[in-house]
């Protein structure tokens, strides 16, 4: 009877045996964090000391100024004085209703987190884009970091590293990574075959080719990779609390497990103006990086 | 002949519940809120076994957490039972759903309550005795390096969000750790203050910080409950450490916390018989760590849980449901 029944039942491994691999597996990675963790851990002390000064700097500037370089930059960025005065009125909501420190919190790991994907995204992007081998493999590493479950790693990434800033940078970096790096190899592979091969025809040596025509040509579609990183990364802000990172999260985590709505609603509508503030204002760099670009087209 | 079983229940069905017994009919549909860590899923588990098997009720698991669980309790009727809920998790909540006649509290389901406190490795213990007292940890201070300010050291205190986080915040105030340049961490999550006991106690590290026992980590990680040297204040801590509002917290130990075993007024009016096990059903400590490092050391779920208990340790189960009862059990059990 129990031989015929694989046919309406799976034949799965036995149970004693799968119990064993999963302790040899669990066994592994223990001696692993016990044997390497100090090791791993000074290798990741620098980015550690950065996400404490830059959190530290943020919180310790007068509002005032923090919110007249914020403005500031965004004017900067993006010319525009009705977007201006969107961001103005966002942040000083966001202090009134008392969320000021924590967004400074988030601020700078998302920052922090936004500048190390583009630092790692763009050129792994471009590496994608000049070989498909190499295109071929990266790939299903994106696939694996956009739909694995954050706490399958993080908490192996929390034994290695402890809680707190680390590791829960390391989790937004790698599910806020994946579209930049995407959208910077297919924006590079769209940049017109004729237009590289013209500049093959003047000369242009490959760095001169990558850095003077394909970047310039795929920067539109860099720039959108940026934005969904920007945008992703603080999706993960919640996650990420969940691993001892303050900021904007932990509120909302406390609301949610104890039902207070509005709490929860105000923190999260802390970190949409966010989002929006950074959506919009990249958006409107790259509009205006590409109008230049058309302009020198056309000369 | 799970098929011939299906097909006789499906005729009891149409016929009405004529055929089954008044148990059946009584209890019929139960549902049991699964929460999400290892005592109460076993609890769910070993609760799902019995009413089904001895008590012929459709149990089936829901998946569960105390705060939408009890809440759903009292607003739905649904889940039917919680197996495990830390009343103070859930204090007024639960004042008001038994005030109203919503819900019905059936009995203790750790039968010596769950102990909480402030933690150290044992190691550590062994190294230094005094590290035991709230005092020796302030005056060691220094071995506990806060992970992101080196000049500070870290209580790591409970999650976001749970009510522990309002009693350990308290504590923190009223022991002055402060002043002894601790900083309060704030975990996140269970998980996060798992990780961060594992990551010390792997490498034989420094750890200091709220935990709850009987669970899965102070039975694989042995630690030491730091005393505060002042005993259980009940009235202060009742009144004041317990509240979100409390502006003069006084030092005390933490009262044993009740853990009780929760069904809903309606349910326990429905299937009297269940409701009688429920009542009965409770876990010594001791029990419960014994079957949470098993648990551990197996990598087992709910389900090879409940019926390792219920094979392994008939003495204490039997107690809990009537003669003819037990035997049904035993027997669907053998055949698990």
């Amino acid at each position: 009877m129990a031989n015929q029944s694989w046919i309406s039942e799976f034949p799965e491994m036995e149970r004693t045996d799968l119990v064993a691999l999963r302790k040899l597996l669990d066994g592994a990675y223990r001696d692993f964090s016990r044997s390497y963790g100090d090791g791993v851990e000074a290798f990741f002390s620098p980015l550690l000391h950065l996400l404490v000064w830059f959190e530290k700097l943020l919180l310790a500037t007068p509002w005032l100024l923090v919110l007249a370089v914020l403005v500031g930059i965004a004017y900067w960025v993006s010319r525009s004085v009705k977007l201006t005065m969107g961001v103005t009125l966002a942040f000083l909501l966001i202090g009134y209703f008392g969320m000021w420190d924590d967004t400074m919190r988030t601020l700078s790991i998302i920052t922090v987190a936004t500048l190390l994907s583009i630092a790692l995204g763009v050129p792994i992007g471009i590496m994608m884009a000049r070989s498909d081998r190499i295109q071929n493999t990266v790939t299903p590493v994106l696939d694996i970091m956009q739909t694995m479950p954050a706490f399958v790693y993080l908490i192996p990434v929390v034994m290695l590293l402890g809680i707190g800033k680390v590791p829960g940078v390391i989790a937004v970096v790698v599910y806020a990574i994946p579209p930049l790096i995407r959208l910077t190899n297919l924006g590079i592979r769209l940049v017109d075959r004729d237009v590289q091969e013209a500049a093959v025809a003047f000369g242009a040596t490959p760095m001169q080719r990558l850095f003077s025509v394909q970047l310039p040509l795929a920067m539109p579609t860099i720039m959108a990779g940026i934005n969904q990183t920007i945008m992703m990364a603080l999706g993960m802000v919640v996650i990420a609390s969940m691993i001892g990172v303050q900021g904007l999260g932990q509120p909302v985590l406390k609301s949610i497990t104890n039902q207070y709505f509005t709490m929860g609603l105000l923190n999260g509508l802390a970190i949409v103006a966010i989002a929006i503030t950074f959506d919009r204002v990249s958006q409107a760099y790259a509009k205006r990086s590409q109008r230049h670009l058309q302009g020198m087209h056309g000369d | 002949m799970k098929r011939f079983i299906s097909v006789l229940a499906l005729i009891a069905g149409v016929t009405g519940l004529s055929i089954s017994g008044p148990a059946s009919a009584a209890c019929d549909k139960v549902t049991i809120s699964d929460m999400n860590w290892p005592s109460a899923t076993l609890m769910a588990h070993v609760d799902r076994l019995i009413l089904k098997h001895g008590y012929d009720c459709a149990a089936e698991l829901v998946p569960g957490d105390t705060m939408p669980t009890g809440t759903s309790m009292i607003e739905k009727g649904q889940p039917d039972i919680a197996p495990e809920l830390w009343s103070n998790s859930f204090a007024d909540a639960l004042k008001q759903g038994v005030a109203e006649k919503r819900l019905r509290i059936a009995g203790n389901s750790l039968s010596d309550g769950g102990v909480e406190g402030f933690w150290v490795p044992k190691y550590m213990v062994d190294r230094d005795p005094s590290l035991a007292t709230i005092e020796g940890i302030k005056r060691n201070a220094k071995l506990f390096k806060h992970p992101e300010d080196p000049d500070k050291s870290a209580l790591y205190g409970c999650p976001s969000g749970w009510n522990c986080q309002i009693s350990s915040g308290h504590l923190f105030k009223a022991l002055k750790l402060a002043d002894a340049g601790f900083k309060l961490v704030d975990p996140g999550s269970a998980a996060g203050l798992d990780g961060s006991i594992a990551k010390a106690y792997e490498r034989g590290k420094a750890w200091f910080g709220y935990y709850w026992a009987p669970t899965p980590i102070l039975g694989k990680y042995k630690m030491v409950r730091v005393d505060f040297g002042v005993g259980v204040d009940t009235a202060h801590w009742e009144a004041c450490i317990s509240q979100a509002e409390c502006s003069d917290p006084k030092p005390s130990m933490y009262p044993t916390a009740r853990v009780i075993t929760l069904t809903t007024e309606k349910f326990a009016r429905r299937a009297p018989k269940a409701y009688g096990y429920l009542t009965k059903r409770a876990f010594t400590n001791a029990t419960m760590n014994s079957l949470l490092v098993w648990i551990g050391e197996n990598q087992a779920d709910g389900e090879t849980a409940a019926v390792h208990f219920l094979k392994n340790h008939e003495m204490i189960w039997t107690r809990w449901v009537p003669a003819n009862i037990a035997g049904k059990v035993r027997i669907a059990v053998a055949g698990l």
